[in-house]
This record gives C-alpha cells, sequence and structure tokens, in this order.
C-alpha cells in the first residue's frame, strides 16, 4: 500500500500573503565562516575585578539571523489544521463560506473593502496625515494620483507618464511640440512605453482581479477544446492594436529612433496582436542596423506564430531563422525565449513533439534551468488528445522522475499551470503512484504557491480525489476525506458520487448517512443526482436493522430537502425513483405510517411506483393483518392502469379474508381496470370482471 | 458580467446565483434576472430570505489524538467552536449552573493560554535551540558566574500588535554590581555609598543604577557603564574638603575622640581623683581591659542599636567599670 503522503503545508487560499515556512538560509549559525561577531551582550568585566580564574571562560561568537527567522522555526512547529477553513476568513460556524462561490463572494468582499478604503483615503489625503507608524510604512500613508506640476514642461510630461495617465501625457505631448520645445529621446521613448503597454488606453482602475481572470478563463476555454482550433476565439477580449493610433503617430514624429524605439513599438504591437506589423517593424530595425534585444525577439517569436494563413512548417522555420538571426546579432536568449517558443508549438500539435525536445535540450545544453512553465507547456503538448487507446507517451514519468525534490521559485507567469495539467493526465493515465508524486512534489519547500487560483485548485483536488476513490483502498481514501474535505476544497457533485461508488466497491455503505450529513455543510443540499445516488444505494439491498434504521433517517432528512424545494419552486423535482427509493427504506426499517404517507405522494406527484415497492407494500399490509390497506394498495395500482394489478388482485384474493363489500368494491375495481385493458374487448371484460 | 463569468469558470449546477454587490464593478444590467433559491439563504415563496443557518462547530470533526498546537499556533481569542472542551464560566443563578462556553463573553474576556501548551513548548524549544550558543563550560555555578561576571545588566524589549514597533519603556537599563567585587578600601567604600546614596542597598551589598535619561537602550547603557567608572574613580579620591569630616557624617560610631570617650576619662579620672590616686594617665586609664569592654559594648550598642544583648553587656562593662559588682 502506498505510504500515506500527508497533506502539510497546505497554504491558504487565493492569493494571499504566505507563511513561509521551513527555515531559511538566512540562520547563519553553523558554518563558522559566517559567524558576525556582533558585541556580545554577555558582559564586560570591570577593570581591576580581574578574572583570573583558572580555567578560561570561552565565550562563543553570538550567531545573527534575518528579521523572521526566529518565526519561520517556530512556524516549523504547526501543521494544517484539517477541521479549519483558511484563515481569511472568520473562525465562526456562522461566518465560514460553504460552498467555493461562497468563498470566492467573501474573498471578494474582503479585498473590495480594501479597495473601498484605498479610495477613500486616496481621495482625501489631508485626512489621512498622521502616521504612528514606527518605522514609517508608506503603504499606509495616501497616495497622489494627480499631477503636481501644471505648466507645459518635460518634466510634467515625466510626471504624467510616471503616474501612467495616458491620455494627459499625450496631450502634453502634443503641447509641447506644438510649443516647438524638443523633446528628449528618454523622454520620448518612456512615452513610447506607457502607450505601448498600455495600448493607447487608459489603464483601467479594477485592472487588478477581474479582466485578468477572463482572460485566464478563455484561454483554458481554448486550450481545452481542441477540435475545433479556436484561433480567433478570445481574441476579442483585452485591447487591440489600431493602426495610426497615438503610438505609431508618436514614433513617426520622432526625429530620431534608437533601438529600444523599436523595441518597444514590436512589443506593443505584439501584446495586442497586430503580428504583421511587428513583423514589419522588426525589418525596418534591420534595415537601419540596428540591434533588438531578447524581450522583442520573445516577442517576435509569438508573432510568427500567430500570423494566420501559414502552414506549420512554415512557421517553424521562420522561428528558426529567427534563433539564426538572435546568435547572429549576440543576444543571449533566456528563459523566456524557450518558454514562448514551446507555447508556439503547443498550436502545432503533433509535428511540435520533436521540436518541443529539441528546445528542451537546447534550453539545457546552454545552462538555463526550466521552469514550472516549461513542462507545463510539453505535458500540454505531449498528452493534448485524451484518447489513450492510441496509446500515451511516457514522457510525464521522465518529467516527474527529473522533478523530484525540486523547489521552485516563480520565473514565468505560467509557472501555477503546471499542477493542474500535471494531475490531469495522472487522472487520464490512471496512475496513482504517479499522482502521489505529482502531490508530494506540490508539498515541497515553497511549492504549494503554484498551485494557481481556486478554480485550478479545485480542478487539482478533484481529479486527485477522483483518482483516490477509484483506485486506493478505501481506509487511506476516507483518511484523504477527513482531510481536504472541505477545508481544502469544496468537492463537486460527482467527486462526492465518486466516493459513494468507492464505499460500494469496498461495502461500506454504513458511511453513507455521515457522507449526507457532511454534504448538507457544503451546499449539497439541493443536488438532485447526488440524492439520488444516496438514496439509490441505500435502498438496494437489505441490510441489518441498526443500519436500517440509520439509513431510514437519512432518507426521511433527503425527503424533507426536496419537499422544501417543492415549497419554493413551482416545477417539482421528485423522480419516480427516488420516491420508490423513499418508501422502501421506510418500509424496511418499520416506519409504516410515513411510508404510507409516501404513496400519497406518488398520487400527488403523478409518479408510477415501481413493482417491487408495490409487493413490498403487500406484504407488510400482510404482516400488519390489514385487508384495507391492501385494497389501498390494489386501488393505487387501477388508478395507475398498472399490469401489476392483476397479479396484486390474485395475492389479495389469495392471502386475505375479505368481507362481501370489500369483494364487492374489488370487483369493481378490478372491472374498471380491465375496461381500461387494451388488449381484451369490452364485453368479454365486463363479462370476465363479473 | 461578474456572475456570468464565475459560472463560467466554476462547475455549478444551473443554479447559479447572485453575489452580494461588491463595490467594484458590478454593473446592473449584468446581474442574473432572478434572484435563485441558495442552500443557505432560503427564500421563501415570499421573497424574504430566511436567515442562514449555521454549521454545526468543527469541534465535532476533530480526532482525539489531532495536533493541538496546530489547532492554536498563535495566541487567538478563545474560539468556542474550535475548543472542544466542556467549560463553563460565569456566576450561576440560584440552583443553576455556569454559563456555556457558546457566546461566553466571559472566557473571551480573560488571556488563553491555549497556544501555550506544554507539548507546543517542547517543540518551540527544539526549535529554537539552533539558534542559541552553547554555554560555557568553565561557568557551570552561580559563584563562577559570578566571580567572571560581576556587573549584571537588565533590559526589556516589549512587543504590542500595532504598526509601530517602538516603545518608549524599552530604553530602561539597569546595572546591578556587588561592591565586594569592586576593589574598594574603606575610605572609597563610604564615600562611593555616600555618593550613591538610595541606590546602595546595605544588606545585599548591591549597587543598583537604573538610566532612562536617554532615548535609546543602547546610550542608557553606556551612561550606565559611565556612571560606574566615575563613581569607582571619585571615590578613590580624596579632597581636600573631606578633611573636615565630622561626627555628624560618620556612617557608623566611633569612639575615638567621642563624648563618650571624654565622658567616661572625666569619670574615671574623678573617681581616681577622689581615691587620691593619680599616677594614672589618659592612655593607662584607656588601655586597661574594662574601658576596653566599655568602648565595645558602647559601640555596639550605637552601631546595632538597643537590644537584649547589647544592653546587658552595656550594663555588665559599666558595672565593672565602676567597680559595683
Amino acid at each position: 500500500m502506498a505510504a500515506v503522503p500527508w497533506a502539510q503545508w497546505l497554504r491558504v487560499r487565493r492569493g494571499l500573503c504566505l507563511l513561509l515556512t521551513g527555515r531559511r538560509a538566512g540562520l547563519c549559525g553553523r558554518a563558522p565562516s559566517s559567524r558576525f561577531y556582533s558585541g556580545s551582550a554577555a558582559v564586560p568585566e570591570v577593570e581591576g575585578a580581574g578574572a583570573t580564574g583558572t580555567e578560561e571562560v570561552v565565550i562563543p561568537k553570538k550567531k545573527t539571523w534575518d528579521k523572521v527567522a526566529v518565526l519561520q522555526a517556530l512556524a516549523s512547529t504547526v501543521h494544517r489544521d484539517a477541521t479549519a477553513a483558511p484563515y481569511a476568513f472568520q473562525d465562526d460556524p456562522y461566518l465560514i463560506p460553504t460552498s467555493s462561490m461562497e468563498s470566492h463572494s467573501f474573498l471578494l468582499a474582503k479585498k473590495s473593502g480594501e479597495n473601498a478604503a484605498k479610495f477613500i483615503i486616496n481621495s482625501y489625503p489631508k485626512y489621512f496625515q498622521k502616521d504612528i507608524a514606527e518605522p514609517h510604512i508608506p503603504c499606509f500613508m495616501p497616495e497622489y494620483f494627480e499631477p503636481q506640476i501644471e505648466d507645459i514642461s518635460e518634466a510634467a510630461l515625466q510626471e504624467r507618464i510616471k503616474l501612467r495617465k495616458v491620455k494627459a501625457s499625450v496631450d502634453m505631448f502634443d503641447q509641447l511640440l506644438q510649443a516647438g520645445t524638443t523633446i528628449s529621446l528618454e523622454t520620448t521613448n518612456s512615452l513610447l512605453d506607457l502607450l505601448c503597454y498600455y495600448g493607447n488606453q487608459e489603464p483601467s482602475t479594477n485592472y487588478n482581479f477581474q479582466q485578468r481572470e477572463q482572460a485566464e478563463e478563455l484561454e483554458e476555454a481554448t486550450e481545452g477544446s481542441n477540435e475545433k482550433p479556436k484561433k480567433k476565439a478570445g481574441h476579442q477580449l483585452g485591447v487591440t492594436w489600431r493602426a495610426k493610433n497615438n503610438a505609431e503617430r508618436i514614433f513617426a514624429l520622432m526625429p530620431e529612433k534608437n533601438a529600444h524605439s523599436y523595441c518597444t513599438m514590436i512589443r506593443g504591437m505584439v501584446k495586442h496582436r497586430a503580428p504583421m506589423q511587428a513583423l514589419n517593424l522588426y525589418t525596418e530595425l534591420l534595415n537601419n542596423r540596428l540591434r533588438a534585444d531578447v524581450h522583442t525577439f520573445n516577442s517576435l517569436i509569438e508573432a510568427t506564430a500567430f500570423v494566420a494563413n501559414e502552414k506549420l512548417e512554415e512557421k517553424w522555420n521562420n522561428i528558426l531563422d529567427l534563433l539564426k538571426q538572435m546568435v547572429a546579432q549576440n543576444v543571449k536568449p533566456n528563459l523566456q525565449t524557450f518558454n514562448t517558443i514551446l507555447k508556439c508549438l503547443r498550436r502545432f500539435h503533433a509535428i511540435g513533439k520533436l521540436p518541443a525536445l529539441q528546445t528542451l535540450r537546447e534550453m539545457k545544453a546552454i545552462g538555463i534551468e526550466p521552469s514550472l512553465a516549461t513542462y507545463h507547456y510539453i505535458i500540454q503538448l505531449f498528452y493534448q488528445h485524451e484518447n489513450p487507446s492510441k496509446g500515451s507517451s511516457l514522457i510525464i514519468y521522465d518529467i516527474m522522475n527529473e522533478l523530484m525534490g525540486k523547489k521552485f521559485s516563480p520565473k514565468d507567469p505560467d509557472d501555477d499551470m503546471f499542477f493542474q495539467s500535471a494531475m490531469r493526465v495522472c487522472s487520464s493515465l490512471r496512475d496513482l503512484e504517479l499522482a502521489y508524486q505529482v502531490h508530494d512534489l506540490l508539498n515541497t519547500g515553497d511549492n504549494r504557491k503554484f498551485i494557481g487560483p481556486d478554480h485550478r485548485r479545485n480542478f487539482y483536488y478533484s481529479k486527485f480525489f477522483g483518482l483516490l476513490c477509484l483506485m486506493e483502498q478505501i481506509d487511506v481514501t476516507l483518511k484523504w476525506y477527513k482531510d481536504l474535505i472541505p477545508s481544502v476544497f469544496f468537492p463537486h457533485s460527482q467527486t462526492l458520487i465518486d466516493l459513494l461508488q468507492a464505499l460500494d466497491v469496498a461495502n461500506r455503505l454504513e458511511l453513507i448517512p455521515q457522507i449526507w450529513k457532511d454534504s448538507k455543510e457544503y451546499g449539497h443540499t439541493f443536488r438532485r443526482d447526488l440524492k439520488e445516488e444516496i438514496l439509490m444505494l441505500m435502498a438496494r439491498d437489505r441490510h441489518p436493522p441498526e443500519l436500517q434504521v440509520a439509513f431510514a433517517d437519512c432518507a426521511a432528512d433527503i425527503k424533507s430537502t426536496y419537499e422544501s424545494q417543492d415549497a419554493r419552486q413551482t416545477a417539482p423535482s421528485w423522480l419516480a425513483s427516488s420516491l420508490n427509493h423513499i418508501a422502501v427504506l421506510f418500509l424496511r426499517a418499520g416506519r409504516t405510517q410515513e411510508a404510507w404517507k409516501m404513496l400519497g405522494l406518488f398520487r400527488k406527484h403523478n409518479k408510477i411506483p415501481g413493482n417491487e415497492l408495490l409487493n413490498e407494500f403487500m406484504d407488510s399490509a400482510k404482516a400488519s393483518g390489514s385487508p384495507a390497506q391492501a385494497i389501498e394498495i390494489v386501488k393505487l395500482a387501477g388508478a395507475f392502469s398498472l399490469p401489476i394489478c392483476e397479479s396484486l388482485t390474485q395475492r389479495l384474493m389469495a392471502d386475505f379474508t375479505l368481507s362481501q363489500e370489500q369483494k364487492e368494491a374489488l370487483g369493481d375495481l378490478t372491472a374498471l381496470t380491465s375496461d381500461s385493458d387494451t388488449d381484451s374487448s369490452s364485453d368479454s371484460d365486463v363479462g370476465e370482471g363479473k | 458580467m461578474a456572475a456570468a463569468r464565475l459560472s463560467a469558470s466554476l462547475v455549478l449546477q444551473p443554479r447559479a446565483r447572485t453575489l452580494r454587490a461588491f463595490s467594484t464593478s458590478v454593473s446592473p444590467a449584468t446581474r442574473s434576472p432572478r434572484p435563485s433559491p441558495s442552500t443557505t439563504e432560503r427564500t421563501s415563496r415570499y421573497g424574504r430570505p430566511l436567515r442562514r443557518k449555521a454549521l454545526p462547530p468543527r469541534t465535532e470533526k476533530m480526532a482525539v489524538d489531532q495536533d493541538w498546537p496546530s489547532v492554536y499556533p498563535v495566541a487567538a481569542p478563545f474560539k468556542p467552536s474550535a475548543v472542544p472542551l466542556p467549560v463553563r464560566m460565569g456566576y450561576p443563578v440560584k440552583r443553576g449552573v455556569p454559563m456555556a462556553k457558546e457566546g461566553n463573553l466571559e472566557l473571551l474576556k480573560i488571556p488563553n493560554f491555549l497556544h501555550l501548551t506544554p507539548v507546543a513548548i517542547k517543540r518551540h524549544c527544539e526549535a529554537l535551540k539552533d539558534f542559541c550558543t552553547e554555554w560555557p563550560a568553565a561557568l557551570d555555578s552561580d559563584e563562577k558566574c559570578r566571580k567572571h561576571f560581576p556587573i549584571e545588566i537588565d533590559t526589556a524589549g516589549y512587543v504590542s500588535a500595532g504598526p509601530s514597533v517602538r516603545n518608549p519603556k524599552a530604553r530602561v537599563v539597569t546595572l546591578r554590581v556587588k561592591l565586594s567585587s569592586l576593589n574598594l578600601d574603606d575610605h572609597a567604600k563610604k564615600k562611593l555609598i555616600k555618593l550613591v546614596g538610595d541606590r546602595y542597598c546595605k544588606s545585599t551589598d548591591v549597587l543598583t543604577i537604573k538610566t532612562d535619561r536617554c532615548p535609546l537602550k543602547r546610550q542608557n547603557y553606556d551612561y550606565a557603564m559611565y556612571l560606574l567608572t566615575v563613581l569607582y574613580h571619585e571615590s578613590w579620591k580624596t579632597e581636600e574638603w573631606e578633611k573636615t569630616k565630622t561626627e555628624a557624617d560618620m556612617e557608623e560610631y566611633v569612639w575615638k575622640d567621642s563624648s563618650s570617650e571624654k565622658n567616661i576619662l572625666e569619670t574615671l579620672l574623678q573617681i581616681k581623683a577622689a581615691e587620691k590616686n593619680l599616677e594614672l594617665s589618659k592612655e593607662e586609664l584607656l588601655g586597661t581591659e574594662e574601658v576596653e569592654e566599655y568602648r565595645k559594648s558602647v559601640v555596639s550598642l550605637k552601631n546595632e542599636g538597643d537590644n537584649e544583648n547589647t544592653l546587658s553587656q552595656y550594663k555588665e562593662s559599666v558595672k565593672r567599670l565602676l567597680n559595683l559588682t
């Protein structure tokens, strides 16, 4: 059995400050070479006192450490509490979020409160001048967003650029030109930087969490659906580079341009999706015999991949050309270069595999350490089409072998997508050992930072837990369940259904009421498929009496949730199968009153009771010895015109002693049912019924 | 826009729910058209949202052998849902019991040390051992410590929650030293004691200098050491005006040249004169044993105060001196 790697150091959610764990290398007490002797707080001797002992008192040198080392050492003594919600939430049963949407909205509410406070402070800075923080904390003081310099000068232009006011700085630039002053090359370059970065639009104030998330969503949507190449989808989002906008105009107006200006323009064009223009500008750069820097080359590689209507081999050749030019211009590639190449190769699907491996080898040959994003792209490339029948590549095993025990630091914006894709591959390969390896990597050092935002973490853990339910022994799975849910992620109903099926396989159905109770806590009270699965599993077989009682309680609970849901919605949510199961469970536990009430519900919601159910009712009626109930059943069957009505009637006649009027009522009933029979003719029916 | 984005990103059942409006960017046009029911906010048919139900406290899920320092890693207020003990606190009404822990303000007011259980302290000590250096092997007893390091410095640091790390109380420095470890002769010691006044404790022979007049702890420490140095050197010097030390300035009673000596001499001379015995001179008189004893008893009486012993000693010596026994 695989050893259970406990999920330690599981960090808090959603982009909050982290408790750094482990002891830093700043604690330099060990190596004698790095000890710093400080004037020891040990006591100096008074002159004349004379420490003339027979032994010599050797005072060791004092150790020094950085400011947070003690806190980190103390933090290493505590672990994650598996029952607690993340620390950002108030630890009160009323205030803990019960679903991932709630937790998202709580955190957003907190953040929006902070933003509102910042807004107020920055709007009325004169009321917030008192500073009691010692030493001074600059981010607590109000910031000044309005430009102070009012006259038309280059300093004013620089100030506006620093404050990121796009329109104001362009206006100031025009005014300066009209006034005839020459503007230095650096200032113009910094103005071009500003314009190209923001794409000639003002930076929006709610830039922080809205737009970037949207960009990620659609990016994932495009990655996810691979069948139809969605090259154009998602491009409506964000800013596009319009021709003859301010940046180009200013660029044209510049009397002299240096390499920096060209580079900025190229990078701006590529960022805002104008690849052809970027490539044209690059040829112009070469014509002017200037050199581009490494960031520009990275953008150009991206541009060549974006160009439409070209075959993939041509694109790859173009990229290779660019690389050769890079070598010719003596520009050293960096990590971003290789990551960009791999990102572009992803779009090449199958033929990108070999170049990807070549790129990786080249990267290692140069000595650049690959980051997690690199491996993410490779995984995406090799495992794009999840089709196990074709045979999957084994590259994931090589990757994991290489990554074991390594600690990473953030180097690329896409670093946080690695774990999600790795777990996705593990899940599709159904390999639990590999999943444990990936999880171990996540828990090494500070790698927990790379789990990404909420939805990515949820995806990772859903897949992980799904794999555990499928492949791992039930005890271990239950331990993971207690550990992960709900303190790490809120499960989907599909995850819980997987867990229930695992319990079913391992024959541990007695835990079902506990699972139901837990799932009510995190918002699954009204998930129909989950409730049906639970009811089905409980009602399938007969169980020992105590268990039956527990199941009946659970069923009553589920019934009450159905009813409260009914009270709110006009469309009824009952299914015939759920009604069946609930009734059966009541009967088996001996709660016959409620079971009989269920029959009324059948009629009310117009659902048809199953055959076994009716038989069981008949059994219970026989056990309680009341023919009236038996007649009820037959009437019900007749009302629904069920074919079983015949056998029920016969059974009724055989098992029960009926009074005369009951027999007559029964006779009418059977007459009615046989009237409605489509097979026989009406005349013979009438004759038979009597 | 916000609600739609969230429902796209998170895999949800079709009942997406509205977010409560937050201040930044939700525009009215993009809110979903009707408020849909959520699990915890139950809306009745009449549109009034019912109360959100609280979860069961998480003490129910805690295992008996859980890691308690992880539940309370730092000083935190008492959380009844996180502490699995059935504590009660409060004054009971007549024929009642003290109040339970849920919603109990008394339990919140008092400081709790749930984060410092013995297990936690042991772990902290283990973790902090790496920051410590070894104790010098030669200093294995208190006397040796005092011998090698006679001066003791006391300082205090303060932490509090707040944006400022400064605390004006942290600048106080107290220096303690035993005068027996300083190289002082009799005169120097007496002069030093006179100079420091209250700061010397006679019973423990400890000089305590407490400085807080400088703004920084470092400066106060330097000032305290400076004071000690100055006192030492000054007490060794003898000034001109010290010769004019009168009896009123003496710290302890000295019998020589005192009024008691004069008195007893006069008395004895008168006795001897009455007995017509004028041979003995002053020095011989003073040298006799009875006078010695008398001197001792008077000195002890004056220095130590009145008690049984000294008084009886005085009585005996006077009787012997005056030949009364």
